[in-house]
């Protein structure tokens, strides 16, 4: 019981990681030169949601902690929300053509997806008709951002295996779960 | 009709992913949304956070800058290394103090200038994305700031009030792209709007390419907008590329307010010009 407690819990309590998650980096990267060294802490967790959990829950996760950052940002309503569903529906589908199991494979996914994630970013920004003239800039950052991100997620990942696993969410403690169950109900 | 719903469950849901960023999206207007009940609940739970890190850094930083640094320099003599303890902590704390009047005396004196009605507030944390440069503040509706409010220092205009919250609130400053203000160059009088666009650099947007600016001319604020108060200062000209053909010029501004060292701001309230 106490385990399908905690499995129902995994998502609130992702959610409530990724706002004090958030907390950290606007307040602790606030300083110049760090500012530029901050990693984004909800991109690894749409990767990480993108490549673990099912198509509904991922996609639900991803739209409420896009919507987390986009109230901690000056960003124009919708921007986050757009760009990080269109990284989290690229990285499933590259999870389909690609074989994707190792940590390190995450981090380049994430380290892709970052760079993707501004690209992707500017140009809803162009289609508006809002940032014209930022291009360089991003782009001059760009590198150095996936770089950081990809670094952070190697470490990110880790937690978060280790999170999924103590909250029963992964297949294996899920596998040994019902095995349990089973067990029990035969009356062993 | 149930059966196709099942059938066809991963596009309906693919669709409504979709969907809705693009509903949030608001391109009719530039003006963004306000916060909604749980935006607030969750801003309540992340800006405590977020003072608590701001002033925890603040006191490591002034505790290295005045204290550990000048450690080493005394370790031969540890009777007098605790003496000098003891007393560069009261140093440290005073010098902060001292330098923290200055500041505020600087802020005051701007307030009389402008016969402004303010807050002061504290700079607790900053955008999460390095496409935007917003800040948010330590002061909110309960102090009474509102939406569209001028933030300002005694060194110029930082931006204005974009959203608030009980006890913070966020301000999107001139660096930022969704910033505007409107400004006139002080020697010429030509006028332009002034917009972020890097983290460092504003462009001034709209001036004519007969307009005669130059580098080094100072931009201050022309009161349009009912905003800003006219005659703040908003920042420097650093280079102005005119093209042979168009009719408008590029011209690129160094914002008056040091960015990287603001720690404390003025929140206008109401200003005589309004």
């Amino acid at each position: 019981m106490t385990r399908l407690i905690l499995r129902l819990l995994n998502a609130p309590f992702l959610i409530l990681i990724v706002a004090i998650g958030i907390a950290l980096q606007s307040s602790l990267f606030c300083t110049w030169p760090l500012i530029y060294l901050q990693p984004d802490v909800i991109l690894p967790v749409v990767v990480w949601c993108a490549l673990k959990r099912n198509f509904d829950e991922g996609g639900i996760i991803t739209l409420i902690i896009a919507n987390m950052g986009e109230i901690h940002s000056a960003a124009p309503s919708g921007i986050f929300l757009l760009s990080y569903m269109i990284v989290y529906l690229l990285v499933r589908a590259a999870s389909r053509y690609f074989v994707i199991q190792s940590l390190i494979s995450f981090a380049v996914v994430t380290l892709i997806s970052s760079a993707g994630w501004t690209l992707i970013g500017q140009l809803i920004l162009y289609l508006l008709g809002i940032s014209a003239s930022q291009w360089k800039h991003t782009l001059t950052f760009m590198l150095l951002g996936a770089c950081i991100e990809g670094v952070f997620s190697i470490w990110a990942f880790k937690w978060l295996e280790k999170f999924d696993w103590s909250t029963f969410k992964n297949l294996r403690a899920e596998q040994a779960m019902e095995d349990e169950l089973q067990l029990n109900n035969e009356g062993f | 009709m149930i059966k196709y719903l099942k059938q066809y469950r991963f596009y309906i849901v693919l669709f409504l992913f979709i969907l809705i960023p693009v509903i949030a999206i608001d391109t009719s207007t530039r003006a963004p949304r306000e916060y909604r009940f749980y935006d607030r609940v969750i801003v309540g739970l992340t800006s405590p956070i977020q003072s608590a890190i701001s002033w925890t850094l603040e006191q490591i930083t002034s505790s290295y800058e005045n204290y550990i640094y000048l450690w080493h320099t005394h370790k031969d003599n540890i009777a007098l290394l605790e003496e000098n303890r003891k007393l560069l902590n009261s140093i440290a704390g005073l010098r902060e103090t001292q330098q923290e009047n200055i500041r505020l005396h600087k802020l005051l004196k701007f307030e009389e200038k402008f016969t402004l009605q303010s807050v002061v507030a504290r700079v607790i944390a900053k955008d999460i994305s390095s496409e935007f440069r917003s800040i948010r503040i330590n002061r909110g509706e309960s102090s009474g700031i509102h939406q569209n409010m001028a933030v300002v220092t005694d060194e110029g205009i930082v931006g204005r009030v974009l959203r608030t919250t009980r006890s913070t609130s966020d301000v999107v400053t001139v660096l930022d792209l969704l910033s505007a203000v409107d400004a006139i160059v002080e020697r010429s009088r030509a006028r332009g709007v002034v917009e972020g666009l890097t983290d460092d650099t504003c462009q001034m947007k709209y001036t004519l390419r007969t307009d005669d600016i130059q580098p080094g001319d100072n931009l201050i604020s022309s009161g349009l907008g009912g905003i800003f108060a006219k005659g703040m200062n908003v920042g420097t000209v650093s280079k102005v590329n005119r093209k042979p053909f168009g009719i408008t010029q590029d011209v690129e501004v160094r914002p008056s307010v040091d960015f990287t060292k603001l720690e404390e701001v003025l929140v206008v309230l109401n200003g005589d010009w309004e």
